[in-house]
């Protein structure tokens, strides 16, 4: 197996003002009072965080991408945000055309500070709305109200960044299909480049899983969730969005880079707390807890001079892997490219494996006339899920190819 | 080994509850007579299997003989016959009892008597042992000797004035049992002279010697190289080896009447040298043999299929073996539309199956459905046959059927006062006769009903346990059949009869049968990409329906870098457990759905 050198990196920022109803991430929350009493648990993380860069080896790709998520990374001063890329530029170096992005949530940021994030290099930022309606807003344990929205999309054009992503949720308690109709037809009109729209799922440990059970009230049925999701693909694209991945929708030249390393199964660097790596087929996940975070790099300082060694990953659990989340992206799989990586074999039972669902309209092959592939029956082009139908019930396939691949 | 006469022999066996401690107690009276040295003492010698040992149970009986000096200063060989606890191997119990001239009586100081004990304590003076009673954990803070005294007293009718106090966890008591056994219990009857009769009380099946037999000599000799005859089977064998149970297997030349041992003589499977058959020499036979032989009936069946129709081969060979060691286990091949093809298999009961079914998923690594057990219905049909049906589906037509008649027990349960008023609803909802209620002792109560052997196949033992806080004991035995209003519930998944979800009900309850197991399916059955109608009918009639609705959507909406990892973990956990589905039509049903009509709560 090629050993991918990663050059890509996600640093993740923990801290938020409080946290989401429906959030499980790894989040630290610091309470409303920005810069104040908090700024010292920022600023040693910052620093943390930049040992643990420093202390990671240089496999030697300069970064193309880098992504900045969280948490709340709009809560960091400009000075912490531009010593965290110094530190990754001096580490591994940072292409000049590299895709900065960085998630900034409504009502967390002023001029000077997404002025300042743009000049230390953010190109890209991805403004955390959820939902154009105060009451589902409230609802769901955000701090910020319709207005922030319209604030922040304000500061983001005067700081010039035009390259600006919105993130909305479907499916949140009591929403109604009116209400996310008129989402989607104001986010069309702030005219972002890119639009993430996810369904919400319900998680075990968050408020939400405690109180609410899928699919029942006051939970929108699976029915009008399925509804809202196809609702988004129509009006979307048709507005010129396309329909890239799973929730992903962006004008054409403006897919997230970073977001497709993860897509196409390459490795990535990953920094902070809770975040994963992701390299030569080693899935890395740090410690979810701040404390535990701390002594994990700490540990990574005792050990230093030790070059960490890639395992050969399991060739089975990275078919999966590819799988998993290529069949994420509307263009799907290589069918020439899976052979090469995967043997011959191994396609041509997955080819049988997903002929049930095209015949029920949830798989497709991009180019089922050309000519068949030396040596076999399969088509060149690629294998991918349809749009809206096969992504809805994409885990439905996946469970299939898991049962038959995995051992 | 040491050579006595026939007036120094005692053999014994051990009645007493699950958790009273009849294991602990045989530990401590090999230990005492020096049989089994402290350093190779694994706790609860005698249970073998690890199945018995993980429940605490004896399943399979065992013997052990015992080279004791009484305080007499004389040498005696002491025999104990262990016999199985449980309600499923009653003939094996009367069997081993039958072998033996005495008992040890085993009762927890701390509990009283129970139903399971009583039968046995019967069984045992119906072969006229002589009863020594012996209360157990008396070193319990809560035992009261007294008490339990005067209940078995009362109960039993057994003189408890000189019972043993012991506690065999610490080892008092031990010394007395010993000697009690030498001064009580008689010595066999000297027939040494007599021609041979062997009393089988046990088998198992050893791939490399064949069958060894556990037997005890009621009349004359045997000896190595013996042919004998079994005068049940008919078959003869020429005995390889001969040995003692010292309590693992030490060869002998010969051994004579009263004595207890075990022979290998190249028998292919237990089925050829059962439970209660009778050896006697081929050139010099008894004239008749010893009494109480019968065949054992399997009364509990069940379907067993693989999950995957490939591993038939191999379910097949697995029964195949287990049958060479279990002459009551009955098997014949089955194939059902929905299920494929697996095996109709019977058992004495239900813990026999649950047994049976434990060591085919742990020794032979298959993964089975295993349908809800049935009970055998005889149905007349209207040209006047008769026929045993064991198998819902196979029921004929109402048309052609005169009259259904079904299996009856009597149920014996013993219980403290308090729990009287909710085991008794629970036996009215079970289609119970009442017979009788007798107090025993201040605060114990026996209850006697009379009861479709269907009812109490299901969960009614567990039942019992729960309203009971695990006090209640029971115990039942087969009366006779009786004509009832019986109908066929047949279940229908997506339109399909899914023969092995077919149940044989009363007619007064089968519409709430049919509504709780439609619910209850509805429950297990995941949702699938279509509609799923769920119907429960009699004959073209359907009675209750359910359905599950179609999934609208399935997908992960968030899926980054940091995420993999357990969202894979997620589809790994669902995909092992469609892997453990059964595929009816399109429908995948799990292995649970199989076993709803036990899970439905009927009251």
């Amino acid at each position: 197996m090629e050993f991918n050198v990663p050059s890509s990196a996600y640093v993740h920022i923990p801290f938020c003002r409080r946290r989401c109803f429906y959030c499980d991430f790894p989040v630290s929350v610091v309470g409303d009072q920005r810069n104040g009493n908090n700024s010292g648990t920022i600023v040693h993380y910052v620093e943390i965080l930049c040992n643990e860069i420093r202390l990671t080896e240089n496999l030697g790709q300069p970064l193309k991408t880098i992504f900045l998520g969280g948490g709340t990374p709009s809560l960091l001063s400009v000075g912490q945000l531009s010593q965290i890329l110094d530190t990754l530029n001096r580490q591994f170096g940072i292409l000049s055309d590299a895709e900065i992005s960085m998630e900034i949530d409504p009502g967390t940021f002023d001029l000077a500070q997404i002025q300042g994030y743009r000049s230390s290099g953010v190109n890209r930022v991805s403004l955390g709305v959820q939902a154009f309606q105060s009451e589902l807003l409230t609802a769901c344990g955000r701090t910020h109200r319709v207005e922030d929205v319209y604030h922040s999309i304000d500061l983001i054009h005067q700081a010039d960044v035009s390259n600006f992503s919105l993130d909305l949720i479907s499916g949140l308690p009591k929403q109604t299909i009116a209400q996310w109709q008129d989402s989607l037809d104001k986010a069309i009109s702030l005219s972002p480049n890119h639009i993430s729209v996810y369904d919400l799922t319900i998680e075990p440990m968050t408020p939400f899983g405690k109180q609410y059970q899928p699919g029942a009230t006051p939970l929108p049925t699976d029915e009008a969730t399925a509804d809202m999701y196809r609702r988004a693909q129509s009006i979307l694209t048709s507005a010129g969005y396309e329909h890239y991945e799973i929730s992903n929708y962006a004008r054409s030249g403006f897919q997230c880079h970073h977001n497709r390393v993860y897509w196409k199964n390459r490795s990535f660097y990953g920094f902070g707390m809770g975040a994963t790596s992701y390299i030569g087929g080693d899935r890395v996940a740090r410690p979810r807890k701040t404390r535990e975070y701390y002594e994990w790099v700490e540990e990574k300082i005792t050990n230093e001079g030790k070059r960490i060694s890639y395992q050969n990953p399991d060739p089975s659990d990275v078919f999966l892997d590819t799988l998993m989340v290529g069949l994420r992206l509307a263009e799907g799989l290589s069918l020439s490219q899976l052979v090469q990586q995967f043997g011959q074999e191994r396609i041509a039972e997955l080819w049988t494996c997903l002929q049930p669902y095209q015949k029920v309209g949830w798989v497709e092959f991009s180019s089922a006339d050309y000519p068949t592939l030396a040596g076999s029956n399969l088509p060149e082009g690629h294998i991918r899920l349809t749009d809206p139908e096969g992504f809805l019930f994409s885990n439905v396939i996946l469970v299939k190819l898991f049962e038959t691949f995995d051992q | 080994m040491t050579d006595v006469p026939v007036s120094r022999i005692r053999n014994f066996s051990i009645i007493a509850h699950i958790d009273h401690g009849k294991s602990t107690l045989a530990d401590r009276l090999l230990q005492a007579t020096g049989t089994v040295d402290a350093r190779e003492m694994k706790e609860q010698f005698l249970d073998n299997m690890d199945l018995e040992r993980e429940r605490g149970i004896t399943i399979k009986l065992q013997a052990a003989r015992m080279d004791y000096t009484a305080k007499d200063g004389q040498n005696y060989v002491l025999n104990l016959i262990d016999t199985p606890g449980h309600v499923d191997f009653s003939y094996e119990v009367s069997r081993s009892l039958a072998a033996c001239e005495g008992a040890l009586l085993v009762v927890d100081a701390s509990q009283g008597v129970e139903a399971q004990t009583l039968a046995n304590v019967y069984l045992a003076l119906e072969n006229n042992l002589e009863i020594i009673p012996v209360l157990n954990k008396i070193d319990l803070p809560g035992a009261e000797p007294d008490r339990v005294k005067q209940e078995i007293e009362e109960i039993v009718g057994l003189d408890c004035s000189n019972a043993i106090l012991a506690s065999a966890k610490e080892g008092r008591g031990v010394p007395e049992i010993l000697e009690e056994i030498v001064r009580l219990v008689p010595p066999p009857a000297n027939t040494v002279d007599q021609p041979l009769r062997a009393l089988i009380f046990d088998s198992y099946y050893d791939p490399y010697r064949g069958v060894i037999v556990y037997f005890r000599l009621m009349d004359g000799r045997l000896k190595q190289g013996d042919k004998v005859r079994l005068m049940a089977s008919g078959k003869e064998f020429v005995i390889d080896e001969l040995g003692v149970l010292s309590p693992t297997q030490v060869k002998v030349d010969d051994l004579h009447a009263g004595e207890v041992g075990y022979l290998a003589a190249s028998i292919k499977a237990v089925e050829d040298a059962r439970v209660g058959d009778t050896i006697t020499l081929a050139n010099k036979p008894a004239t008749e043999a010893l009494p109480g032989y019968i065949e054992a009936k399997p009364m509990v069946f069940c379907g067993m299929f693989p999950i995957d129709a490939d591993q038939f081969p191999e379910l097949r060979e697995a029964l195949e073996r287990l049958k060479l060691n279990d002459a009551a286990l009955h098997y014949e091949p089955e194939t059902s539309s929905a299920m494929g093809f697996g095996f109709r298999c019977g058992f004495l009961g239900l813990l026999h199956m649950e047994i049976v079914q434990e060591r085919l998923e742990r020794e032979y690594n298959l993964d089975l459905i295993i349908t809800a057990p049935s009970v055998v219905y005889q149905v007349t049909t209207l040209k006047g046959d008769v026929i045993y049906i064991d198998n819902p589906s196979k029921l004929p037509d109402p048309q052609q059927r005169e009259k259904i008649e079904e299996p009856y027990v009597q149920l014996d349960i013993i219980t403290p006062e308090t729990y009287v008023g909710t085991l008794m609803e629970l036996c009215q909802t079970r289609r119970g006769i009442f017979k009788d209620m007798k107090y025993l002792t201040p605060g114990r109560t026996t209850l006697i009903y009379e009861m479709p052997l269907a009812e109490v196949v299901t969960d009614f033992f567990d039942l019992m346990k729960s309203r009971s806080r695990g006090y209640a004991s029971m115990e039942y035995q087969l009366i006779g059949y009786r004509e009832n209003f019986l109908v066929k519930l047949d279940i229908m998944i997506n339109g399909d009869p899914v023969d092995p979800l077919a149940t044989i009900v009363h007619r007064d309850k089968a519409y709430a049968v049919g509504r709780a197991l439609t619910e209850k399916l509805k429950e297990l059955i995941p949702r699938h990409q279509f509609k799923i109608p769920i119907q429960a009918a009699i004959g073209s009639k359907v009675i209750a329906s359910e359905h599950i609705s179609a999934i609208r959507k399935d997908v992960l909406a968030k899926c980054y870098g940091g995420d993999i990892s357990r969202k894979k973990k997620l589809l790994q956990k669902q995909a092992k457990g469609k892997k453990r589905m059964k595929s009816i039509g399109t429908v995948d049903v799990p292995q649970e759905a199989f076993m709803a009509v036990l899970r439905i709560t009927q009251d």
